[in-house]
């Protein structure tokens, strides 16, 4: 007899998958994300990130760049708290990045890298007004785990939600 | 994770549901072609978005799609008689046309109008390509016809089967645009399946293991782009592209027959994956068209006679341990088709997404839930019809490239993505 007529575990995938066996289901709570990362990357991207922030999070940190295209990447917190690029990676897990077209590219690609050193996973979100995917998209390439592009600003808490930020 | 609320938002179809409603502004796969082969063939049972419904093939060659129980006293019409340019109820003989309309009613007077007066639900059926299509929407906003490329292709360069997949819809479909589980489960088939194997692109794909995403959106869903490292600094980009609500198509590789997928709600609970393949300048092989059949590439062995995969969750996928040790198979479930129906099948007939630990690589996942819950929430508030219904959407392709570093792949490959007649695939 081949492997292929032979049904080895007496049919159990019939039972375990129904509805009624989803009661049985181990439900604990799902602790959320305590290392959510949001930069955003240019002044349009600082107008959204506010907004955004304004929502419930759980742990989530939303920093803006403290001055454009500087060498050492300082990042400021929405209370006007500043902080390094490198303190904040300490205990991130995801950093996701907000930019336009007109992101500053330098920190995109210093953000990346950095994160691509330390294995952190990063997202990029950049929000195209038509005008393409821009500098910030281009350096951002390389480092972002998912780069989506989209018309969309909602796109960011949608995703921040679904990684329970 | 997605709330609760918005769960049931996307997952029910019936009669009455949001997520239901928008269904019914499309044109969906009813059935296969094959399934009514003659005229006056036997009518065909089905359940399309949670409604019973009665096909059937008249003396004429006319499609019908009715309710499926006869108005007089609600049996069904599966054991009518398909004759005579109607079928006529088994019970008391009542006769209806592929309109419902009913055309005869034995004990009633003849030239008696009673019933003029007796008409089922119905809805069109119209045969494109291997697809006989429905509308279940309201007759005054039919749109036109759909114009995906494979069925448009002519016969001898498309093939589509169908398996009855016991899960909703959305998880079903949502394994369609999830590219980041290729790596894994259907590892073992880029090197062993006649419709996959011997593409340069296979090695790209076996070479790195983690690709990175890109999500842009299109007028009619989405394209998402799984990008791995290919030689002199280049990448080799794999773009599935996403027709709402439920068309996705497979990247292509090699000259293989390109592929996809329709995921089309029977109810709440169960859905019908259509699976094609089609090339768009050459006829399929025999051999390719006989590995199709045997539930090669995207398609499944079915039980002779049925829709039903021979591997099912009563006999438990035909799991192989010794396979799956060996490497074979990646999970020990033979056939691409399998694979992914035996562990969307396992997350329960409907997944609670509310549970889910979602990561930054299910960016196009979360993307497609939006655009989804979007469109529904547009349409039952303010009636806009959704992306997906307007035919020039439906115009897309997969592709297969490698291209430079600096290239954004949604630009460098409007026209590899859009299907046109007599033009070959992007494909490596
Ligand atoms: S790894 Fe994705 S469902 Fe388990
Ligand atoms: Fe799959």
């Amino acid at each position: 007899m081949t492997a292929f007529m032979r049904p080895v575990l007496l049919n159990s995938c019939a039972m375990a998958a129904t509805e009624e066996e989803a009661r049985y289901r181990i439900d604990v709570p799902i602790k959320g994300r305590q290392g959510a990362r949001v930069v955003a990357l240019d002044e349009v991207a600082n107008g959204i990130l506010r907004r955004v922030a304004r929502q419930g999070w759980n742990a989530a940190r939303f920093l803006e760049l403290a001055s454009r295209g500087a060498a050492a990447v300082v990042l400021r917190d929405l209370d006007g708290v500043l902080s390094s690029l490198g303190e904040q990676l300490e205990t991130a897990d995801v950093v996701v990045m907000i930019a336009t077209a007109d992101g500053d590219e330098h920190a995109a690609s210093a953000i990346g890298a950095a994160c691509t050193a330390r294995g952190i996973m990063t997202a990029g979100l950049i929000l195209d007004a038509g005008g393409g995917v821009g500098g910030a998209g281009t350096a951002l390439r390389p480092h972002a785990r998912v780069l989506m592009v989209t018309s969309d600003e909602n796109d960011v808490s949608e995703v921040l939600l679904a990684l329970r930020a | 994770m997605l709330k609760p609320e918005i769960n049931e938002l996307l997952t029910r179809t019936g009669p009455g549901t949001p997520m239901g409603a928008m269904f019914r502004q499309y044109w969906i796969p009813a059935m296969l072609a094959e399934e009514l082969p003659e005229n006056d063939s036997p009518p065909v049972r089905l359940k399309l978005l949670s409604e019973r419904l009665i096909a059937f093939r008249d003396s004429e060659g006319r499609y019908g799609l009715i309710d499926e129980f006869c108005a007089h006293r609600g049996a069904s019409l599966w054991f009518g008689r398909n004759e005579q340019s109607g079928l006529r109820c088994a019970y008391h003989g009542w006769k209806y046309d592929v309109t419902g309309q009913c055309v005869e009613v034995p004990s009633e007077p003849d030239n008696n109008n009673f019933c003029a007066n007796v008409k089922l639900t119905a809805y069109p059926l119209v045969r494109i390509g291997d697809v006989l299509w429905t509308y279940l929407g309201d007759p005054a906003k039919q749109p036109p016809l759909p114009e995906f490329e494979f069925a448009l292709v002519p016969p001898e360069q498309t093939y589509t089967s169908k398996r009855w997949q016991e899960s909703n819809w959305l998880q079903a479909f949502e394994g369609g645009i999830d590219s980041s589980h290729v790596t894994f489960l259907h590892s073992g088939g880029l090197k062993s399946d006649p419709l996959f194997k011997g593409a340069k692109g296979n090695e790209y794909n076996m070479n790195d293991l983690k690709p990175f995403f890109e999500v842009a959106e299109a007028d009619g869903g989405l394209f998402v782009g799984a990008r791995r490292n290919a030689e002199d600094g280049q990448y080799y980009w794999r773009i599935t592209p996403w027709v709402m609500p439920c068309f996705t198509m497979v990247p292509p590789r090699g000259d293989h027959p390109m592929h996809g997928h329709f995921w089309i709600p029977i109810d709440d609970h169960n859905c019908w994956a259509y699976s094609f393949d089609y090339h768009p300048v050459r006829a399929l092989t025999e051999a390719e068209r006989q590995a199709m059949k045997d539930g090669h590439g995207v398609h499944s062995a079915n039980i002779p006679g049925t829709y039903r995969p021979q591997a099912n969750k009563d006999n438990d996928y035909l799991m192989d341990r010794e396979a799956q040790r060996a490497g074979e198979t990646y999970s020990g479930i033979k056939g691409i088709a399998m694979q992914d129906a035996s562990l969307q099948e396992s997350m329960g007939p409907i997944v609670d997404r509310s549970k889910e630990r979602l990561v930054s690589a299910d960016t196009g996942i979360i993307k497609a839930r939006q655009r989804l819950r979007k469109a529904v929430l547009a349409l039952r508030d303010e009636g806009v019809v959704p992306p997906g219904v307007d035919p020039a959407h439906h115009r897309v392709r997969s592709a297969a490239v490698v291209l430079p570093r600096e290239s954004s792949f949604i630009e460098a490959c409007q026209d590899a993505l859009t299907a046109s007649p007599g033009v070959p695939q992007s494909t490596v």
